[in-house]
């Protein structure tokens, strides 16, 4: 009703203004009409009529005002008045707008990347339904204990909980059979198990597909229907069922030609025939935001796919590797389940365990939601993404006290606009509002250009969290969520940097400014206040730049000990192209002989593993070693191939390297770094020495020994021995070449010399030494980019603001100067005087920043290398930087200031 | 400042809603109706008369249709809609309420 007659009203103002015009004349006329009743001659009817009543216009004009839609008006009038005003002072306007476009751009592409990493839930039904399981206990390895834990094996990942417990989310199967029979409060548990990079022939066409294996109630747990087909159920997860596989929207479309036409396809993983039987929905990507499985197999078929390790996966009740996620019956919380399920759980593993050290510290259910599916992103980027916020929410906060200070300046400017204002009966009010119409009106337009930088500024960043990741599953973006923190910012901002200029405009004194005098101290005084907090800040993020580049610059000076440049790293699986022992080792001896061959390859080599990450990924003997009766703790075992050692430049100290003498059947031998040797040999001489691997009842012979590497940069340099990889059990190898130029120059080359090999196999992980090296660091070297762009930006913006206050102040002083001019002052002094104001201002915020910077250093301690948080250097650095910046800010003003003609600024006083 | 002329506002529309309660009325005749109702007391003006009346209309609480005075000549009648007469009756309610703790007021003030 209400909106419908206002509406109508604005949809045809002519009839409505008409009818409101004829219903008051009627009026006027009945009256009239009565008076001329009375006796007066119709002139003197009318007259009276008007004097009693005042005139018509003036009724009409009150109804009009009374309408809501009149306020609507007052409005627009105001946004017509301060687009004028930004008209009229475009210079002003622009610096505002892109520095507020700077400020809100660069909030929001780091809020959306945390709405991406943090706050999203999982593409499925009713994801808040969802909880993860997981265990805490204390860690099996008390400091220098033995372990001790019914946890025997693994396959998976552990993170650290609350006060020195370990977290995870691996179970033995037995664990899930428990937890899932006849479940009160969960309506279906499911498991999942990462299948890592699967070899997929389709067609004769080999490509390397990250695998995801699934129990039966995965895709009925997680709500999910299919875009073609039947995704995997109970009756695929048994023990002698037909194999079959799932497969994603996006590989169906890369390789099987749609999701209709990949249906019924036959396909081979790792050799075994499967039938591809449906195709997940377009944005599945399975339980965890960090990757997106290309395939989906039943957690059954581990048996047919990974012959060689699966058997003991469901028979040990001490080897961890499945995950779990259940989905809650309805009206049941997640604290009732935990309650309902905590006490099976803990029945159960008590039943495995065998020893008293066992029983001590026993894992303890732990349910956590899973609506953001897992957790290994969210871990990850937490407190980065923080910290990062923390840093674009100061860079904002500067904006806003650089804008503010801006309209406070105008502001000055306009005294005897408000003055007239205020005088001809404004209210202060509807002054405030004006001029408040006038900062969100600003605010609105950085809004906007700052959407515009953020589209472009989460590319960056997606792209700089994402550097040397193949499948990176990020997908910031701006939605609706992040577009309306965005506008609820921009208003915020608009009050925030607008309300104090508006309201110290308003305590005008009407008379001096309308008699044109310069008074208004206290504004001056909240403008260097303005000044100095920004510079405070300013320095805040100068600081911590400063020790993020100096972190970078320490993590790139480490000494590796090998060769970080004109390396390039593959990884080629030919046990999952059904390569079997013995052949495997001769074929991968053979391909490295024509990987060698190919023109600028200098020298090519193999290992289970690059060195970066040989610790964690890859088939290597990981069990006991000893050297004669002593044990040797904490030493990596790395099997490489012939001249691995020439290829990565690590210097060979002693002895030989391993070479093509070094063959399957020949004497094992091994090869151990300086550390190794100098720890468990001393001053003797390690070759000919021998050192056992205990799991496998392999004795080697040390034939040479080789300079400390380091795999990651922050750790120390680990004890290695390499092993002849022809000599040990072989799966996946990753294959470094020496090039000549650009490593990634080679890579058709090296594609055609191993589909030359065997067609089926595919290359994977193609990638520079330097990049593999670099991922390593990600963190800082985003750490150190970011802030070094935010430091610069903050700095400018301090700047702008120093530049503008010193302007306005000398400008206020004109007359002063001119007097000191004209009693003989040099421009020097002038010079002088203005850039001391300049350093006391600067030398302010730093007396505010400097001890408020070492607390917040403490808080990125953890994100420092090399470096202290209260590093004096970076500090002093940060703050010669900044004096720099504001004398240079400070310069065009004060010289200005001395090139006033006396005669010019008295004459204007 | 502002606070006598809403209390006002609100007393006229009250009055206003009342005199429509019997029949609909014109400007003229809703002024006439309340100043003869009144004994004079309140003689309400255009300038807060048509106000209110649009304001009571843009509520839906009456509804404006033209029609003939006897003199031939054409006048907007108003009309109490259903929505008007609840909210008559509310503001009934709440008017006695107010009035009769006035009245208490003024009354211990004549005591004392």
């Amino acid at each position: 009703m209400y909106l419908r007659r206002i509406y109508a009203r604005l949809r045809e103002p002519r009839r409505a203004e008409a009818d409101l015009d004829e219903e008051v004349r009627s009026f006027y006329d009945t009256m009239e009409a009565r008076r001329v009743e009375e006796g007066l001659p119709p002139e003197e009817a009318q007259r009276v009529t008007g004097a009693e009543y005042g005139p018509r216009a003036v009724v009409i004009e009150e109804v009009r005002d009374s309408r809501p839609e009149a306020a609507l008006k007052s409005v627009v009038q105001d946004v017509r008045y301060a687009a004028r005003q930004m008209r009229r002072n475009p210079g002003f306007a622009a610096v505002a707008v892109l520095s507020l476009g700077l400020g809100i751009g660069a909030n929001t592409a780091i809020y959306s990347l945390m709405e991406s990493i943090l706050m999203r839930s999982l593409p499925v039904a009713d994801p808040e339904s969802l909880v993860l399981l997981n265990w805490t206990s204390r860690p099996p390895q008390d400091a220098g204990e033995q372990w001790e834990h019914v946890v025997h094996g693994i396959q998976g990942r552990f993170w650290p909980g609350d006060r020195g417990a370990l977290v995870t989310g691996i179970f033995p199967y037995a664990a899930f059979e428990t937890i899932r029979e006849e479940n009160p409060v969960f309506s279906t548990v499911f498991g999942y198990f990462d299948g890592m990079q699967k070899n997929l022939a389709v067609g004769g066409q080999a490509v390397s597909a990250s695998t995801e294996y699934v129990s039966g109630g995965y895709f009925r747990g997680l709500g999910v229907t299919p875009a073609a087909g039947r995704l995997i159920g109970e009756e695929d997860d048994r023990a002698g069922a037909e194999p079959v596989a799932v497969i994603s929207y996006a590989l169906s479309q890369q390789r099987l030609g749609g999701p209709q036409g990949a249906v019924g396809q036959s396909i081979l993983v790792d050799k075994v025939a499967m039938t591809v039987v449906g195709v997940t929905p377009q944005g599945f990507f399975g339980v965890d935001p960090a990757e997106a499985p290309d395939l989906y197999l039943p957690l059954r078929t581990i048996q047919l796919v990974d012959a060689d390790d699966s058997h003991s996966l469901f028979q040990d009740q001490n080897f961890y590797w499945l995950e779990m996620m259940g989905r809650l019956r309805p009206g049941v919380s997640m604290e009732q389940a935990q309650a309902a399920l905590a006490p099976r759980f803990n029945h159960w593993v008590a039943s495995t365990a065998t020893t008293e050290g066992e029983r001590a510290k026993l894992p303890a259910l732990l349910l956590n939601p899973g609506a953001g599916g897992l957790g290994s992103l969210r871990r990850e980027y937490s407190k980065p993404l923080y910290v990062l916020l923390a840093m674009v929410a100061l860079i904002l906060a500067i904006t806003c006290a650089n804008t503010a200070n801006l309209l406070l300046a105008r502001a000055s400017a306009r005294r005897r606009e408000m003055a007239i204002r205020l005088s001809l009966g404004a209210g202060r009010r509807r002054v405030v509002r004006q001029l408040l119409t006038e900062s969100v009106m600003l605010a609105s337009f950085g809004g906007v250009l700052g959407v515009m930088f953020a589209v472009w500024g989460v590319r960056v960043l997606t792209w700089l969290f994402s550097r040397g990741q193949e499948n990176f599953t990020l997908h910031a973006e701006m939605n609706w969520h992040v577009l309306g923190v965005t506008a609820a910012l921009t208003l915020v901002c608009g009050l925030l940097f607008g309300l104090v200029p508006a309201i110290q405009a308003t305590r005008t004194d009407i008379i001096g400014a309308l008699r044109g005098g310069r008074g208004g101290g206290t504004r001056h005084r909240l403008q260097h206040f303005l000044v100095a907090a920004q510079i405070a800040m300013s320095f805040v993020i100068l600081a911590a730049a400063g020790m993020f580049v100096q972190t970078l610059n320490k993590l790139h000076s480490v000494e590796l000990g090998y060769a970080r440049e004109n390396v390039l790293l593959f990884t080629v699986n030919a046990r999952q192209a059904g390569h079997r022992d013995p052949e495997i080792a001769t074929f991968y001896l053979d391909l490295r002989r024509r990987l060698e061959a190919i023109p600028g390859v200098s020298s090519a080599s193999l290992a289970h593993a690059s060195i970066i990450s040989a610790g964690h990924a890859g088939k290597t003997y990981r069990g006991p070693v000893r050297i004669g009766a002593v044990a040797v703790e904490g030493a990596r075992v790395l099997s490489a191939g012939p001249r691995f050692h020439s290829t990565m430049q690590i210097p060979m100290l002693m002895g030989r390297e391993i070479d093509d003498r070094d063959q399957p059947g020949s004497p094992a031998v091994a090869v151990i770094s300086e550390r190794l040797a100098r720890t468990y040999f001393g001053s003797e001489n390690p070759i000919g020495r021998r050192i056992t691997f205990v799991g496998e009842k392999r004795d080697l012979e040390i034939v040479g020994v080789s300079g400390n590497l380091r795999g990651r940069l922050k750790d120390e340099s680990p004890m290695v021995v390499f092993a002849a990889a022809s000599q040990s059990p072989q799966e996946g190898m990753t294959y470094a070449l020496r090039t000549a130029g650009d490593p990634m120059g080679y890579v058709q080359s090296v594609r055609g010399v191993v589909r030359e090999a065997d067609a089926t196999i595919p290359v994977t992980n193609v990638v520079t030494q330097a990049a593999e090296i670099d991922r390593t660091i990600n963190r800082e070297i985003m750490f150190a980019r970011l802030c070094t762009g935010f430091a610069a930006l903050a700095l400018l913006m301090a700047c702008v603001g120093l530049y503008g206050t010193m302007s306005y102040s000398v400008e206020r002083q004109f007359g002063e100067m001119g007097i000191r001019m004209a009693l003989g002052a040099r421009q020097g002094e002038v010079v002088w005087m203005v850039l001391r104001r300049v350093l006391v201002l600067a030398a302010a915020g730093l007396a505010i920043s400097v001890p408020a910077s070492l607390a917040a250093a403490q808080i990125v301690k953890s994100f420092l290398y090399g470096t202290e948080p209260n590093d004096p250097g970076t500090m002093a650095m940060a703050a010669a930087v900044l004096l720099c910046a504001a004398l240079a800010a400070g310069y065009w003003p004060a010289r200005r200031a001395s090139r006033i003609d006396p005669l010019v600024a008295l004459r204007h006083e | 400042m502002s606070k006598p002329a809403e209390l006002l506002q609100g007393t006229l529309d009250l009055l206003i809603l009342r005199t429509l309660e019997l029949k609909p009325l014109h400007g003229v005749g809703i002024a006439d109706r309340l100043e003869q109702v009144t004994k004079g007391v309140f003689v309400v003006g255009p300038g807060s008369l048509f106000p209110a009346l649009h304001r009571l209309a843009d509520r839906g609480w009456i509804e404006g249709e033209w029609g003939e005075l006897k003199s031939g000549r054409r006048a907007k009648f108003y009309a109490i809609t259903p929505a008007g007469r609840k909210r008559l009756a509310e503001e009934k309610r709440n008017w006695n309420r107010v009035s009769i703790a006035v009245n208490q007021v003024l009354a211990e003030g004549l005591c004392t």
